[in-house]
């Protein structure tokens, strides 16, 4: 590599790397640095190691001023819970339709695909509200049904579990979607002809030809919904009612009203070692997966 | 974010004569002035004003603390107000040597830090009671009948979703102070709202459009939402008999202020007794102006619910700062909270 050369790679990657360093790499190691420090009394640090904050989560902890209690786990397990069945759910809702909007003609194809990026163009939290209104006992849902005489009395959809479901997969469908189409869009009309040529039968098409070479979507889109989903307060909050407490809601109360930054920031990293770990596992398993087939 | 999600409104109240570029940049709790008052003070005085709204004291400090804001004048509540004067964030404004401070009740000089009112003036004070809608509860006398209400009528309640707020609440039903620090007494409070936790549909901040739709029957809110029921007689509003919450807070000037000129001129606009009327008016809660008080409209005036009288007066309790003790209530909401 010339002198000149490497001028032009430091101009080209510099930008980048200094957007990164400061907008990702700095809160993240602020982030990190907070979760050892000694919560201030009015919000913020003190500049004093302390332990406890992740000894209140996993059992040291000198039981006067910090206690340990299990349910902190407890909680980041349920909302590990409730993300790994969004991204499943999304999975089963998007892999048929990926299917059916590839083989749309060009045209209808565009129609659909911009039908899905819309609901990006209004406000999460006005979506949110509108199924709030769609769900509630006087609301849309329970009106159409009403009237149609399925139902006798209005059911009780919202604030409740479901309703919390209903809502994450709601909002995390474009993003398993997109990548999903991606993989699909490309698939090779040839191999599977070929697949069928050599006598295979349509489900071992489909498992043997067709599912792995689908795979990197599966991943792409698994990933990009679950990461969220695991953080995401803004749901449970509003359509379950904040009665099941999940990690999201638990860190923005230590940010906000318990005032306690290094337990939120402790709470934090918790949840991103977790999660990339689970990713770590996730994505390992789907190489060796796709590389066997 | 509490939990209104208020985004940052910005609203310009452009003046008939805006002289030059002088401004003022409130930062207060959404919904809580009445727009109606800013545009007078830009009548008057030509000086354009900025609204930004917060929706929880933290949420308003977190920002302070961090510095430079550009603004000028904040809405804390009393404790925060104690905190922010130790904090050094506020500026002296010497507002109790203004003659006209005399129309303030000195009964709302309750800051511990400020026991003068020499940094900031009493702005406004509510409770935080319950609405229900009759036809449906028929009437209700406090948190007993409030509780009652889903094994009588099938119809739903809810309460706040504020830390605070609902220990508070469990803390008068079991016989302690809301600002308590003895871990047994909390525990009593928390297993309280825990025992009624089944007949709760939900804990949240947006009932009032539920109760009006009448998705739910009763709700526990801020006195303040009555401005949603001026047309609605059947949905009433009452501060429990076994006792509630109120809240006051006041208006400050940042040390950091870019504009403390017209921000004292602010403070002095708003020691007019017609001006805070005119907010009354539009807000439904209580003022430190005395003489305020009695131009208040009628329906206000006559109020016992709204217009607090002594003996009501006495059965609140307002919050104070709980410094380290914190934890306990953090650590009993949690457990509210992931109840079954």
């Amino acid at each position: 590599m010339t002198h000149r050369d490497r001028l032009h790679l430091w101009g080209l990657l510099g930008p980048v790397t200094l957007f990164l360093g400061v907008f990702f790499l700095i809160p993240l190691l602020t982030i990190a640095l907070y979760s050892i420090l000694t919560p201030g009394l009015y919000g913020g640090v003190e500049w004093a190691f302390y332990h406890w904050n992740y000894g209140r989560i996993f059992g040291w902890a000198d039981g006067i001023d910090e206690v340990f209690e299990p349910v902190y786990l407890q909680i980041l397990a349920r909302s590990l819970g409730l993300a790994l069945t969004t991204v499943l759910l999304c999975l089963a809702i998007c892999y048929p339709v990926a299917f059916w909007v590839a083989w749309l003609p060009q045209r209808w194809r565009m129609l659909f695909l911009f039908l899905i990026a819309l609901p990006f163009f209004a406000s999460l939290i006005v979506r949110l509200y509108a199924w709030l209104l769609i769900l509630k006992p006087s609301g849309l849902l329970n009106t159409v049904l009403l009237a149609t005489g399925l139902i006798s009395e209005p059911l009780d959809l919202l604030y409740t579990p479901s309703a919390v479901v209903l809502g994450m997969v709601y909002i995390f469908l474009p993003f398993m979607f997109l990548p999903l189409f991606a993989a699909i869009d490309t698939l090779d009309a040839a191999l599977i002809e070929a697949s069928a040529d050599l006598g295979a039968k349509p489900w071992q098409t489909f498992l043997k030809v067709i599912f792995p070479m689908t795979l990197p979507g599966v991943v792409a889109g698994s990933v990009i919904v679950f990461i969220p989903a695991v953080g995401n307060f803004i749901v449970p909050d509003i359509l379950g009612g904040a009665k099941g407490l999940m990690t999201g809601n638990l860190i923005e109360q230590q940010f906000l009203s318990s005032r306690n930054w290094p337990f939120g920031s402790a709470l934090a990293m918790v949840v991103m070692a977790v999660v990339l770990g689970a990713l770590t596992i996730f994505a390992t398993r789907a190489k060796k997966a796709g590389g066997a087939a | 974010m509490k939990k209104a999600i208020v985004l940052a409104l910005s609203c310009l109240v452009a003046g008939t004569a805006a002289r030059a570029e002088e401004t003022l940049a409130l930062y207060n709790w959404g919904d809580y002035i009445n727009p109606a008052v800013l545009t007078k003070f830009t009548e008057e005085t030509g000086i354009k004003v900025t609204l930004d709204t917060y929706s929880a004291n933290e949420e308003m400090l977190a920002k302070i603390q961090a510095g430079a804001t550009g603004y000028d004048i904040v809405f804390p509540s009393v404790w925060m107000q104690d905190i922010m004067v130790k904090l050094d964030l506020l500026e002296q404004t010497n507002i109790n040597a203004d003659p006209a401070f005399a129309n303030i009740d000195p009964a709302f000089l309750r800051s511990k830090e400020d026991p003068q009112s020499s940094y900031c003036l009493p702005y406004a004070w509510g409770t935080v009671g319950i609405f229900y809608n009759e036809n449906v509860t028929g009437p209700i006398a406090g948190w007993d009948d409030f509780f009652a209400i889903p094994q009588k009528t099938g119809q739903k309640i809810t309460l706040l979703d504020d830390m605070r707020e609902v220990l508070g609440m469990g803390l008068i039903m079991t016989g302690h102070s809301v600002n308590s620090t003895d871990p047994a007494e909390l525990k009593e409070a928390a297993d309280y709202v825990t025992a009624h936790k089944a007949e709760v549909t939900a804990f949240t901040y947006e009932s009032m459009p539920l109760l009006l739709s009448g998705d739910v029957a009763a709700a526990h809110y801020f006195v303040g939402g009555n401005m949603f029921f001026v047309d609605h007689p059947e949905i009433k509003y009452i501060i429990p008999k076994e006792g509630a919450t109120m809240y006051q807070e006041n208006i400050c000037v940042l040390k950091d202020a870019p504009h403390k000129e017209a921000a004292q001129k602010f403070l002095q606009f708003y020691l007019r007794p017609e001006i805070a009327a005119l907010n009354v008016s539009q807000q439904f809660n209580g003022t430190p102006n005395r003489p305020a008080n009695d131009l208040t409209p009628d329906f206000i005036k006559s109020n016992p619910n709204i217009n607090v009288p002594a003996e009501t007066l006495a059965r609140l309790q307002i919050f104070a700062d709980l410094g380290k003790a914190l934890k306990l209530y953090d650590r009993a909401w949690n457990a509210i909270r992931t109840a079954q």
